[in-house]
C-alpha cells in the first residue's frame, strides 16, 4: 500500500530553474562548494566517457558563480554527436543526471552547464538571431510574435536577448508548450 | 558495456551505491536493463514524474546508438 505512494524524490531537475527568471545572483556558493561540484560532475562524466570508451576532455569553467563543463574531442566523434542527441535532448538529460550526481554527493542542488562539442555556444547564436528576427518584426508589423516551445535555460537566453533589444518577452504556456512571446514594451 | 555505463550513471546518483546492481536480459525485441537500486532510492532514480528514469533511458539509448535498449527500474523489495 505504501508503495503505491508516488516517491518524493529530491528531484533537482524541476525546481532547478522552475521559472525562466532565475534569478543568477541567487547562488551565493562559497569558492570550494563550486570546485567540489564541478570536480564531482567531471568525474561523473569521465568515468562515463571510459566506460563507453570515447576519446573527450573534459573542461571545467566557474563564470558568475555558476559551473560550466564541457566536452570535446579534437576529432569529430560519433558518440559524442549521439551524446547530444537531435535538438540537444541527450545532452539535457545528461546535464540533468550530472546535476543529480552533484546533489547526491554533496547535497547542494547543482545549476551547472554541461555542453558537448560546443553545442551550446552555437545555440546561442541561433537563439540571438532568433530573439533578433522576434524584436524586427515586432517592430515592423506591430504585433506580438510567439516563438518556438523551448526549455527554461534557452527561454532565459532569449528573455535576455530580447531585454538586450528593448523589448519584453513573457513566457507562455505550460509544460513542453512553454514557449516566448515576444512584444514592444508599454 | 551499456550495463556499465548504466550502473555508473545510477550509483552516482543515490544515497546507497554499493546497492545497485544493473542485470542485461536478452530477448526477442532486444536487450533488457534491469536496474534494481535500494527501496530508499527509488523515488530518486524515478524522478518527479519519471523524470530521472526517462533520463537514464535517454543517454543508454544514445550509447546504444540505435539498437533497441529497454531500461526498467526494479523495486527488489516487491518483486514477484
Amino acid at each position: 500500500m505504501s508503495a503505491d505512494t508516488t516517491p518524493e524524490i529530491h528531484s533537482a531537475a524541476e525546481s532547478v530553474e522552475p521559472t525562466d527568471t532565475v534569478d543568477e545572483t541567487a547562488q551565493s556558493a562559497s569558492p570550494s562548494r563550486v570546485e567540489e561540484e564541478g570536480d564531482v560532475a567531471a568525474d561523473y562524466l569521465e568515468e562515463l566517457l571510459d566506460i563507453a570508451d570515447v576519446d573527450g576532455d573534459i573542461d571545467i569553467e566557474v563564470r558568475n558563480g555558476r559551473t560550466y563543463i564541457s566536452i570535446d574531442a579534437e576529432e569529430e566523434s560519433a558518440t559524442l554527436q549521439e551524446l547530444v542527441g537531435r535538438d540537444g535532448e541527450v545532452l539535457e538529460a545528461l546535464q540533468e543526471l550530472t546535476r543529480l550526481s552533484v546533489l547526491s554527493a554533496t547535497g547542494n542542488r547543482s545549476r551547472l552547464v554541461l555542453d558537448i562539442t560546443g553545442y551550446r555556444v552555437e545555440r546561442n547564436g541561433e537563439l540571438n538571431r532568433i530573439a533578433e528576427e522576434a524584436v524586427a518584426k515586432v517592430k515592423n508589423d506591430g504585433v506580438a510574435v510567439a516563438l518556438a516551445p523551448m526549455g527554461a535555460y534557452e527561454r532565459k537566453i532569449v528573455h535576455d536577448a530580447v531585454a538586450d533589444l528593448g523589448f519584453a518577452s513573457e513566457s507562455e504556456g505550460e509544460g513542453p508548450n512553454r514557449h516566448i512571446v515576444v512584444s514592444a514594451t508599454e | 558495456m551499456l550495463a556499465d555505463a548504466l550502473e555508473h550513471l545510477v550509483r552516482g546518483i543515490v544515497d546507497s551505491p554499493e546497492d545497485v546492481k544493473v542485470t542485461a536480459k536478452n530477448n526477442r525485441r532486444g536487450e533488457t536493463l534491469e536496474v534494481h537500486v535500494h527501496q530508499d532510492d527509488l523515488g530518486r532514480v524515478i524522478g518527479r514524474q519519471g523524470r530521472t528514469a526517462r533520463a537514464l533511458r535517454t543517454v543508454i539509448a544514445a550509447l546504444a546508438g540505435g539498437e533497441s535498449v529497454r531500461v526498467d527500474v526494479v523495486d527488489t523489495d516487491r518483486r514477484r
